[in-house]
Protein backbone atom coordinates (compact mmCIF):
# COMPACT_ATOMS: atom_id res chain seq x y z
CA UNK A 1 0.00 0.00 0.00
CA UNK A 2 2.07 2.90 -1.46
CA UNK A 3 0.01 6.06 -0.66
CA UNK A 4 2.78 8.45 0.00
CA UNK A 5 3.17 11.37 -3.05
CA UNK A 6 5.76 10.10 -5.42
CA UNK A 7 7.80 12.83 -7.30
CA UNK A 8 7.95 10.60 -10.35
CA UNK A 9 8.23 13.72 -12.60
CA UNK A 10 10.99 15.35 -11.48
CA UNK A 11 13.24 17.31 -14.38
CA UNK A 12 10.35 17.31 -17.19
CA UNK A 13 8.99 20.15 -18.80
CA UNK A 14 6.11 20.56 -16.63
CA UNK A 15 7.92 19.90 -13.68
CA UNK A 16 9.58 23.14 -14.01
CA UNK A 17 7.14 25.10 -14.25
CA UNK A 18 5.49 26.90 -11.31
CA UNK A 19 2.70 24.50 -9.20
CA UNK A 20 0.46 27.32 -9.81
CA UNK A 21 0.15 26.91 -13.01
CA UNK A 22 -0.37 23.05 -12.92
CA UNK A 23 -3.09 23.42 -10.15
CA UNK A 24 -4.88 26.32 -12.59
CA UNK A 25 -4.60 24.19 -15.78
CA UNK A 26 -6.48 21.67 -14.47
CA UNK A 27 -9.02 23.93 -12.51
CA UNK A 28 -9.51 25.55 -16.71
CA UNK A 29 -9.50 22.43 -18.64
CA UNK A 30 -12.07 20.66 -16.20
CA UNK A 31 -14.22 23.33 -16.51
CA UNK A 32 -13.97 23.51 -20.07
CA UNK A 33 -14.67 19.68 -20.51
CA UNK A 34 -17.56 18.92 -18.74
CA UNK A 35 -19.66 21.96 -20.89
CA UNK A 36 -18.37 19.36 -23.92
CA UNK A 37 -20.50 17.04 -25.33
CA UNK A 38 -19.13 16.76 -29.00
CA UNK A 39 -16.97 13.64 -29.70
CA UNK A 40 -14.82 15.79 -31.95
CA UNK A 41 -14.49 18.49 -29.49
CA UNK A 42 -13.41 15.84 -26.86
CA UNK A 43 -11.08 14.13 -29.12
CA UNK A 44 -9.17 17.37 -29.62
CA UNK A 45 -9.28 17.73 -25.34
CA UNK A 46 -8.23 14.52 -25.23
CA UNK A 47 -4.81 15.18 -27.36
CA UNK A 48 -4.35 18.10 -25.64
CA UNK A 49 -4.66 16.32 -22.67
CA UNK A 50 -2.27 13.65 -23.57
CA UNK A 51 0.10 15.81 -24.89
CA UNK A 52 0.28 17.62 -21.68
CA UNK A 53 0.59 14.09 -19.65
CA UNK A 54 3.47 13.39 -22.04
CA UNK A 55 5.43 16.51 -20.87
CA UNK A 56 5.46 15.70 -17.13
CA UNK A 57 7.37 12.43 -18.17
CA UNK A 58 6.01 10.55 -15.38
CA UNK A 59 7.50 6.55 -15.92
CA UNK A 60 4.28 4.45 -17.00
CA UNK A 61 5.56 1.44 -14.97
CA UNK A 62 5.48 3.97 -11.80
CA UNK A 63 1.87 4.68 -12.41
CA UNK A 64 0.40 1.72 -14.73
CA UNK A 65 -2.02 0.55 -11.67
CA UNK A 66 -3.09 4.25 -10.84
CA UNK A 67 -4.18 3.92 -14.86
CA UNK A 68 -5.77 1.10 -14.03
CA UNK A 69 -8.34 2.23 -11.33
CA UNK A 70 -8.51 5.02 -13.26
CA UNK A 71 -10.03 2.88 -16.28
CA UNK A 72 -12.07 0.54 -14.20
CA UNK A 73 -13.56 3.08 -12.60
CA UNK A 74 -14.45 5.37 -15.71
CA UNK A 75 -15.75 1.74 -17.77
CA UNK A 76 -17.92 1.45 -14.18
CA UNK A 77 -19.56 5.21 -14.60
CA UNK A 78 -19.36 5.14 -18.24
CA UNK A 79 -21.16 1.54 -18.42
CA UNK A 80 -23.89 2.22 -15.38
CA UNK A 81 -24.64 5.41 -16.74
CA UNK A 82 -25.39 4.32 -20.52
CA UNK A 83 -27.69 1.25 -18.96
CA UNK A 84 -29.30 3.21 -16.50
CA UNK A 85 -30.78 6.12 -18.70
CA UNK A 86 -32.28 3.71 -20.46
CA UNK A 87 -31.61 5.74 -23.86
CA UNK A 88 -32.72 8.90 -23.12
CA UNK A 89 -29.79 10.75 -23.90
CA UNK A 90 -28.73 14.51 -23.75
CA UNK A 91 -32.24 15.54 -24.87
CA UNK A 92 -32.12 12.37 -27.13
CA UNK A 93 -35.22 10.33 -26.69
CA UNK A 94 -37.30 7.66 -28.42
CA UNK A 95 -37.78 7.56 -32.22
CA UNK A 96 -34.81 9.78 -32.37
CA UNK A 97 -32.35 6.65 -31.69
CA UNK A 98 -30.89 4.46 -34.09
CA UNK A 99 -31.31 1.12 -31.97
CA UNK A 100 -29.64 -1.94 -32.84
CA UNK A 101 -30.38 -4.21 -30.00
CA UNK A 102 -32.15 -4.24 -26.10
CA UNK A 103 -30.06 -4.95 -23.61
CA UNK A 104 -31.12 -8.20 -22.09
CA UNK A 105 -33.03 -7.65 -18.25
CA UNK A 106 -32.64 -4.14 -18.69
CA UNK A 107 -34.33 -3.50 -21.69
CA UNK A 108 -31.81 -0.61 -22.44
CA UNK A 109 -31.55 0.16 -26.23
CA UNK A 110 -28.25 0.09 -27.18
CA UNK A 111 -27.98 2.39 -30.12
CA UNK A 112 -25.98 5.14 -32.11
CA UNK A 113 -26.40 7.73 -29.70
CA UNK A 114 -25.78 6.02 -26.57
CA UNK A 115 -22.58 4.66 -28.24
CA UNK A 116 -21.80 7.62 -29.13
CA UNK A 117 -22.38 9.40 -25.55
CA UNK A 118 -20.69 6.41 -23.88
CA UNK A 119 -17.73 7.39 -26.45
CA UNK A 120 -17.47 10.74 -25.36
CA UNK A 121 -18.06 10.11 -21.83
CA UNK A 122 -14.88 7.72 -22.03
CA UNK A 123 -12.77 10.79 -23.36
CA UNK A 124 -14.05 13.56 -21.55
CA UNK A 125 -12.97 10.96 -18.16
CA UNK A 126 -9.79 10.11 -19.64
CA UNK A 127 -8.76 13.78 -20.88
CA UNK A 128 -9.68 14.91 -17.29
CA UNK A 129 -7.71 12.11 -16.06
CA UNK A 130 -4.64 12.66 -17.83
CA UNK A 131 -4.38 16.87 -17.13
CA UNK A 132 -4.78 15.68 -13.11
CA UNK A 133 -2.02 12.88 -13.12
CA UNK A 134 0.67 15.36 -13.54
CA UNK A 135 -0.38 17.56 -10.13
CA UNK A 136 0.15 14.31 -8.29
CA UNK A 137 3.34 13.55 -9.83
CA UNK A 138 5.41 16.11 -11.40
CA UNK A 139 5.02 18.72 -8.54
CA UNK A 140 7.40 18.61 -5.44
CA UNK A 141 5.19 17.99 -2.38
CA UNK A 142 6.88 20.45 -0.46
CA UNK A 143 5.82 22.88 -3.33
CA UNK A 144 2.09 22.45 -2.72
CA UNK A 145 0.96 24.43 -0.08
CA UNK A 146 2.94 27.36 -1.09
CA UNK A 147 1.06 27.03 -4.19
CA UNK A 148 -1.93 27.42 -2.88
CA UNK A 149 -1.10 30.08 -0.42
CA UNK A 150 -0.01 32.24 -3.33
CA UNK A 151 -2.96 31.45 -5.23
CA UNK A 152 -4.76 33.76 -2.54
CA UNK A 153 -5.93 31.15 -0.61
CA UNK A 154 -6.45 31.80 3.27
CA UNK A 155 -3.03 30.94 4.21
CA UNK A 156 -3.99 28.83 7.26
CA UNK A 157 -5.79 27.59 4.71
CA UNK A 158 -2.91 26.97 2.53
CA UNK A 159 -0.74 26.16 5.59
CA UNK A 160 -3.33 23.03 6.71
CA UNK A 161 -2.90 21.72 3.06
CA UNK A 162 0.91 22.04 3.45
CA UNK A 163 0.39 20.36 6.56
CA UNK A 164 -1.46 16.86 5.37
CA UNK A 165 1.03 16.33 2.62
CA UNK A 166 3.37 16.55 5.13
CA UNK A 167 1.94 14.19 7.67
CA UNK A 168 0.52 11.45 4.71
CA UNK A 169 4.35 9.57 4.53
CA UNK A 170 4.65 9.11 8.28
CA UNK A 171 0.80 8.25 9.32
CA UNK A 172 1.19 6.14 6.23
CA UNK A 173 3.79 4.19 7.44
CA UNK A 174 1.94 3.99 10.63
CA UNK A 175 -0.60 2.40 8.82
CA UNK A 176 1.88 0.07 7.48
CA UNK A 177 3.10 -0.75 10.87
CA UNK A 178 -0.23 -0.77 12.71
CA UNK A 179 -1.25 -3.49 9.98
CA UNK A 180 1.71 -5.37 10.71
CA UNK A 181 1.79 -5.08 14.31
CA UNK A 182 -1.77 -6.67 14.50
CA UNK A 183 -1.22 -9.65 11.80
CA UNK A 184 1.68 -10.49 14.16
CA UNK A 185 -0.64 -10.60 16.77
CA UNK A 186 -2.69 -13.31 14.22
CA UNK A 187 -5.27 -11.20 13.15
CA UNK A 188 -6.13 -9.87 9.54
CA UNK A 189 -8.57 -7.21 8.49
CA UNK A 190 -8.45 -8.70 5.02
CA UNK A 191 -10.14 -12.01 5.85
CA UNK A 192 -13.26 -12.43 4.25
CA UNK A 193 -16.56 -13.45 5.82
CA UNK A 194 -19.12 -12.06 8.38
CA UNK A 195 -20.66 -9.80 6.00
CA UNK A 196 -19.83 -6.16 5.33
CA UNK A 197 -20.64 -4.84 8.67
CA UNK A 198 -18.15 -7.60 10.25
CA UNK A 199 -15.50 -6.55 7.55
CA UNK A 200 -16.01 -2.74 8.33
CA UNK A 201 -15.73 -3.87 12.42
CA UNK A 202 -12.31 -5.84 11.53
CA UNK A 203 -10.88 -2.23 10.64
CA UNK A 204 -11.08 -1.14 13.71
CA UNK A 205 -8.12 -2.79 15.28
CA UNK A 206 -6.19 -0.31 12.33
CA UNK A 207 -7.77 2.78 12.27
CA UNK A 208 -8.55 3.21 16.26
CA UNK A 209 -4.84 3.12 16.92
CA UNK A 210 -3.57 4.80 13.81
CA UNK A 211 -5.74 7.72 14.36
CA UNK A 212 -5.58 7.79 18.35
CA UNK A 213 -1.85 8.17 17.73
CA UNK A 214 -2.08 10.61 15.47
CA UNK A 215 -3.73 12.87 17.39
CA UNK A 216 -1.96 12.84 20.20
CA UNK A 217 0.82 13.15 18.13
CA UNK A 218 -0.21 16.08 16.87
CA UNK A 219 -0.22 17.73 20.21
CA UNK A 220 3.39 18.37 20.04
CA UNK A 221 2.65 20.43 16.42
CA UNK A 222 0.77 22.23 18.24
CA UNK A 223 2.97 23.00 20.72
CA UNK A 224 5.14 23.95 18.44
CA UNK A 225 3.08 26.15 16.75
CA UNK A 226 1.86 27.79 19.56
CA UNK A 227 5.21 28.20 20.83
CA UNK A 228 6.18 30.20 17.39
CA UNK A 229 3.48 32.48 17.80
CA UNK A 230 1.47 30.82 14.82
CA UNK A 231 -1.14 33.33 13.64
CA UNK A 232 -0.31 36.27 15.35
CA UNK A 233 1.03 37.90 11.87
CA UNK A 234 0.67 37.10 8.52
CA UNK A 235 2.69 34.30 7.43
CA UNK A 236 5.82 34.11 5.00
CA UNK A 237 6.58 31.41 2.65
CA UNK A 238 10.15 30.81 2.17
CA UNK A 239 9.95 29.12 -1.12
CA UNK A 240 9.19 32.54 -3.77
CA UNK A 241 7.08 31.16 -6.65
CA UNK A 242 7.20 33.29 -9.83
CA UNK A 243 5.81 33.26 -13.58
CA UNK A 244 8.29 33.01 -16.42
CA UNK A 245 7.09 33.71 -19.89
CA UNK A 246 6.63 29.64 -20.75
CA UNK A 247 4.31 29.66 -17.61
CA UNK A 248 2.56 32.62 -18.64
CA UNK A 249 2.02 30.91 -22.23
CA UNK A 250 1.25 27.58 -20.77
CA UNK A 251 -1.22 29.53 -18.18
CA UNK A 252 -2.97 31.72 -21.05
CA UNK A 253 -3.15 28.55 -23.81
CA UNK A 254 -5.48 27.19 -21.10
CA UNK A 255 -7.32 29.98 -20.30
CA UNK A 256 -7.84 30.28 -24.17
CA UNK A 257 -9.02 27.17 -24.24
CA UNK A 258 -11.51 27.65 -21.82
CA UNK A 259 -12.97 30.93 -23.47
CA UNK A 260 -13.15 29.12 -26.72
CA UNK A 261 -14.80 26.02 -25.48
CA UNK A 262 -17.54 27.99 -24.01
CA UNK A 263 -18.12 29.70 -27.05
CA UNK A 264 -18.32 25.88 -28.59
CA UNK A 265 -20.56 24.92 -26.15
CA UNK A 266 -23.08 27.98 -26.68
CA UNK A 267 -22.89 27.26 -29.90
CA UNK A 268 -23.92 23.06 -30.16
CA UNK A 269 -20.82 21.25 -28.66
CA UNK A 270 -22.64 20.94 -25.09
CA UNK A 271 -24.94 18.75 -27.27
CA UNK A 272 -24.35 15.27 -28.17
CA UNK A 273 -23.22 14.58 -31.32
CA UNK A 274 -23.46 11.46 -32.98
CA UNK A 275 -20.82 9.68 -34.95
CA UNK A 276 -21.71 9.45 -38.33
CA UNK A 277 -20.04 6.18 -38.73
CA UNK A 278 -22.26 4.69 -36.10
CA UNK A 279 -25.57 5.15 -37.34
CA UNK A 280 -26.89 2.08 -39.74
CA UNK B 1 -15.45 16.29 24.25
CA UNK B 2 -13.55 19.23 21.94
CA UNK B 3 -16.62 20.60 20.52
CA UNK B 4 -19.10 19.88 23.81
CA UNK B 5 -16.90 22.54 25.52
CA UNK B 6 -17.35 25.57 21.96
CA UNK B 7 -20.14 27.64 22.28
CA UNK B 8 -21.34 28.81 18.81
CA UNK B 9 -19.07 31.95 18.57
CA UNK B 10 -15.90 30.10 18.28
CA UNK B 11 -17.29 27.08 16.64
CA UNK B 12 -15.88 29.25 13.54
CA UNK B 13 -12.41 29.83 15.01
CA UNK B 14 -9.23 28.54 13.06
CA UNK B 15 -6.61 28.10 15.41
CA UNK B 16 -3.54 26.27 15.29
CA UNK B 17 -5.41 23.23 16.91
CA UNK B 18 -8.00 23.20 14.26
CA UNK B 19 -5.24 23.73 11.58
CA UNK B 20 -3.36 20.51 12.73
CA UNK B 21 -6.23 18.45 13.52
CA UNK B 22 -7.71 18.95 10.32
CA UNK B 23 -4.36 18.56 8.51
CA UNK B 24 -4.11 15.21 10.66
CA UNK B 25 -7.89 14.20 9.67
CA UNK B 26 -7.40 14.87 5.87
CA UNK B 27 -4.55 12.76 5.91
CA UNK B 28 -5.64 9.87 7.42
CA UNK B 29 -8.61 9.94 5.37
CA UNK B 30 -6.43 10.06 2.19
CA UNK B 31 -3.80 7.27 3.77
CA UNK B 32 -6.40 5.08 4.96
CA UNK B 33 -8.87 5.14 1.78
CA UNK B 34 -7.16 2.09 0.40
CA UNK B 35 -8.68 -0.21 3.00
CA UNK B 36 -11.99 0.19 1.24
CA UNK B 37 -13.75 -3.06 -0.03
CA UNK B 38 -16.63 -3.80 -2.58
CA UNK B 39 -19.92 -5.29 -0.97
CA UNK B 40 -20.43 -9.16 -1.69
CA UNK B 41 -22.51 -9.88 -4.34
CA UNK B 42 -22.23 -5.99 -5.94
CA UNK B 43 -19.85 -4.62 -8.33
CA UNK B 44 -20.20 -0.87 -7.33
CA UNK B 45 -21.05 -0.56 -3.85
CA UNK B 46 -17.76 -0.22 -2.16
CA UNK B 47 -17.59 0.48 1.76
CA UNK B 48 -14.73 2.91 2.58
CA UNK B 49 -14.21 2.60 6.08
CA UNK B 50 -11.53 5.97 6.11
CA UNK B 51 -15.09 7.73 5.61
CA UNK B 52 -15.34 7.48 9.27
CA UNK B 53 -12.97 9.98 9.71
CA UNK B 54 -14.80 12.65 7.88
CA UNK B 55 -17.60 12.42 10.49
CA UNK B 56 -15.87 11.90 13.38
CA UNK B 57 -13.20 14.70 13.21
CA UNK B 58 -16.03 16.99 12.69
CA UNK B 59 -17.92 15.60 15.64
CA UNK B 60 -14.88 15.39 17.89
CA UNK B 61 -12.99 18.89 16.50
CA UNK B 62 -15.76 20.86 15.00
CA UNK B 63 -17.53 21.83 11.88
CA UNK B 64 -14.34 23.50 9.91
CA UNK B 65 -12.20 20.52 10.90
CA UNK B 66 -14.77 18.10 9.71
CA UNK B 67 -14.69 20.31 6.50
CA UNK B 68 -11.66 19.80 5.42
CA UNK B 69 -11.18 16.48 6.20
CA UNK B 70 -13.81 15.39 3.69
CA UNK B 71 -12.95 18.25 1.44
CA UNK B 72 -9.14 17.59 1.08
CA UNK B 73 -8.66 14.47 2.43
CA UNK B 74 -10.82 13.14 -0.47
CA UNK B 75 -9.22 15.50 -3.01
CA UNK B 76 -6.04 13.91 -1.72
CA UNK B 77 -7.20 10.66 -1.76
CA UNK B 78 -8.57 11.21 -5.38
CA UNK B 79 -4.91 12.94 -6.55
CA UNK B 80 -2.84 9.75 -5.12
CA UNK B 81 -5.05 7.20 -6.51
CA UNK B 82 -4.49 9.01 -10.17
CA UNK B 83 -8.02 10.32 -10.52
CA UNK B 84 -7.01 14.01 -10.47
CA UNK B 85 -7.13 16.44 -7.90
CA UNK B 86 -10.44 18.22 -9.54
CA UNK B 87 -12.16 15.30 -11.69
CA UNK B 88 -14.74 14.64 -9.05
CA UNK B 89 -14.47 17.80 -7.26
CA UNK B 90 -18.33 17.98 -6.31
CA UNK B 91 -17.87 14.41 -4.36
CA UNK B 92 -15.51 16.00 -2.19
CA UNK B 93 -17.31 19.30 -1.72
CA UNK B 94 -20.36 16.76 -0.60
CA UNK B 95 -18.10 15.03 1.63
CA UNK B 96 -16.50 17.86 3.22
CA UNK B 97 -19.95 18.92 3.92
CA UNK B 98 -20.69 15.72 5.61
CA UNK B 99 -17.81 16.54 8.12
CA UNK B 100 -18.92 20.15 8.34
CA UNK B 101 -22.41 18.87 9.42
CA UNK B 102 -20.90 16.24 11.97
CA UNK B 103 -19.05 18.99 13.35
CA UNK B 104 -22.30 20.95 13.87
CA UNK B 105 -24.07 18.10 15.88
CA UNK B 106 -22.42 18.05 19.33
CA UNK B 107 -22.78 21.99 19.10
CA UNK B 108 -26.80 21.70 19.04
CA UNK B 109 -27.28 18.19 20.64
CA UNK B 110 -25.06 19.66 23.94
CA UNK B 111 -27.89 19.51 26.10
CA UNK B 112 -29.41 16.36 25.28
CA UNK B 113 -25.77 14.41 25.56
CA UNK B 114 -25.52 14.20 29.46
CA UNK B 115 -23.92 10.88 29.47
CA UNK B 116 -21.70 8.46 27.79
CA UNK B 117 -24.36 6.37 25.64
CA UNK B 118 -26.13 9.30 24.70
CA UNK B 119 -23.07 10.89 23.46
CA UNK B 120 -22.30 7.95 21.61
CA UNK B 121 -25.79 7.55 19.98
CA UNK B 122 -25.49 11.74 19.06
CA UNK B 123 -22.41 10.64 17.42
CA UNK B 124 -24.24 7.93 15.06
CA UNK B 125 -27.12 9.68 14.71
CA UNK B 126 -25.63 12.81 13.58
CA UNK B 127 -23.24 11.14 11.65
CA UNK B 128 -25.79 9.44 9.71
CA UNK B 129 -27.95 12.44 9.21
CA UNK B 130 -24.92 14.58 7.91
CA UNK B 131 -23.93 11.98 5.71
CA UNK B 132 -27.76 11.87 4.24
CA UNK B 133 -27.78 15.33 3.73
CA UNK B 134 -23.94 16.56 2.85
CA UNK B 135 -23.32 13.78 0.06
CA UNK B 136 -27.07 15.54 -1.52
CA UNK B 137 -24.43 17.03 -3.22
CA UNK B 138 -23.71 15.01 -5.93
CA UNK B 139 -26.88 15.45 -7.34
CA UNK B 140 -24.87 18.49 -8.97
CA UNK B 141 -23.61 15.74 -11.51
CA UNK B 142 -26.25 15.96 -12.97
CA UNK B 143 -25.20 19.53 -13.87
CA UNK B 144 -21.88 18.74 -14.50
CA UNK B 145 -22.82 15.93 -17.06
CA UNK B 146 -21.31 13.39 -15.02
CA UNK B 147 -24.68 11.50 -14.72
CA UNK B 148 -27.03 12.12 -17.12
CA UNK B 149 -30.42 12.08 -14.90
CA UNK B 150 -32.81 12.05 -11.83
CA UNK B 151 -32.39 8.52 -12.22
CA UNK B 152 -29.29 7.84 -12.92
CA UNK B 153 -27.64 10.11 -10.16
CA UNK B 154 -30.16 8.33 -7.11
CA UNK B 155 -29.34 4.97 -8.66
CA UNK B 156 -25.71 5.07 -9.49
CA UNK B 157 -24.18 7.60 -7.51
CA UNK B 158 -26.72 8.96 -4.22
CA UNK B 159 -28.23 5.79 -2.68
CA UNK B 160 -25.30 3.67 -3.10
CA UNK B 161 -22.72 5.99 -1.36
CA UNK B 162 -25.30 6.50 1.26
CA UNK B 163 -25.96 3.12 1.74
CA UNK B 164 -22.40 2.26 1.98
CA UNK B 165 -21.29 5.24 4.13
CA UNK B 166 -24.32 4.86 6.58
CA UNK B 167 -22.78 1.02 7.20
CA UNK B 168 -19.38 2.83 7.64
CA UNK B 169 -20.40 5.83 10.16
CA UNK B 170 -22.75 4.28 12.45
CA UNK B 171 -20.17 1.61 13.19
CA UNK B 172 -17.38 3.03 13.58
CA UNK B 173 -17.54 7.12 14.54
CA UNK B 174 -19.55 6.04 17.80
CA UNK B 175 -16.12 3.59 18.02
CA UNK B 176 -13.97 6.60 17.13
CA UNK B 177 -15.08 9.21 19.66
CA UNK B 178 -15.38 5.97 22.78
CA UNK B 179 -11.47 5.70 21.72
CA UNK B 180 -11.05 9.00 21.89
CA UNK B 181 -12.91 10.32 25.02
CA UNK B 182 -10.30 9.10 27.82
CA UNK B 183 -7.78 9.60 26.15
CA UNK B 184 -8.97 13.58 25.55
CA UNK B 185 -9.39 13.83 29.18
CA UNK B 186 -5.97 12.16 30.08
CA UNK B 187 -4.31 15.07 27.86
CA UNK B 188 -6.40 17.72 29.44
CA UNK B 189 -8.29 19.11 26.68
Amino acid sequence: MNVTPRYLGRGSWLSRRDPRVLILAIVLFVFATVQVWDARLAIVLFAIALLYYRSARIPWRAVRFNWLYVLVFIGFIVTTNTIITGGQLRETTGDALHVYFNLPLFGTPVSAESVSYAVTQLLRFLSMAAIGFPVAFAVAPGDIGVAFARLRIPERFAYAIDLTFRFIPSLAADVRTTIDAQRIRGYDYEKAGRGPIGRVRRTVPILVPVAINAIVGAEDTIDAMDLRAFGTHRRTWLRALVYDRTDRLVLGGFIGLFVVVTILAFNGASRLYVLPFLIP
Amino acid sequence: MATMQMDRSNLWDVSSRVIVYAAIGAALYAVTAPLSFLIPGTESVSIRPSFAFVTFFGFAFGPIVGLFTGLVGNMIGDQLSGWGLLTSWNWSVAIGLVGLLAGLTPTYLRSWMNDRGRMLAAAAIGSAIATIVGLLFVFTDIILGTTEDFNSALTVNYVPAVISDLVTVVILTPILVAAWQPVKEQLGR
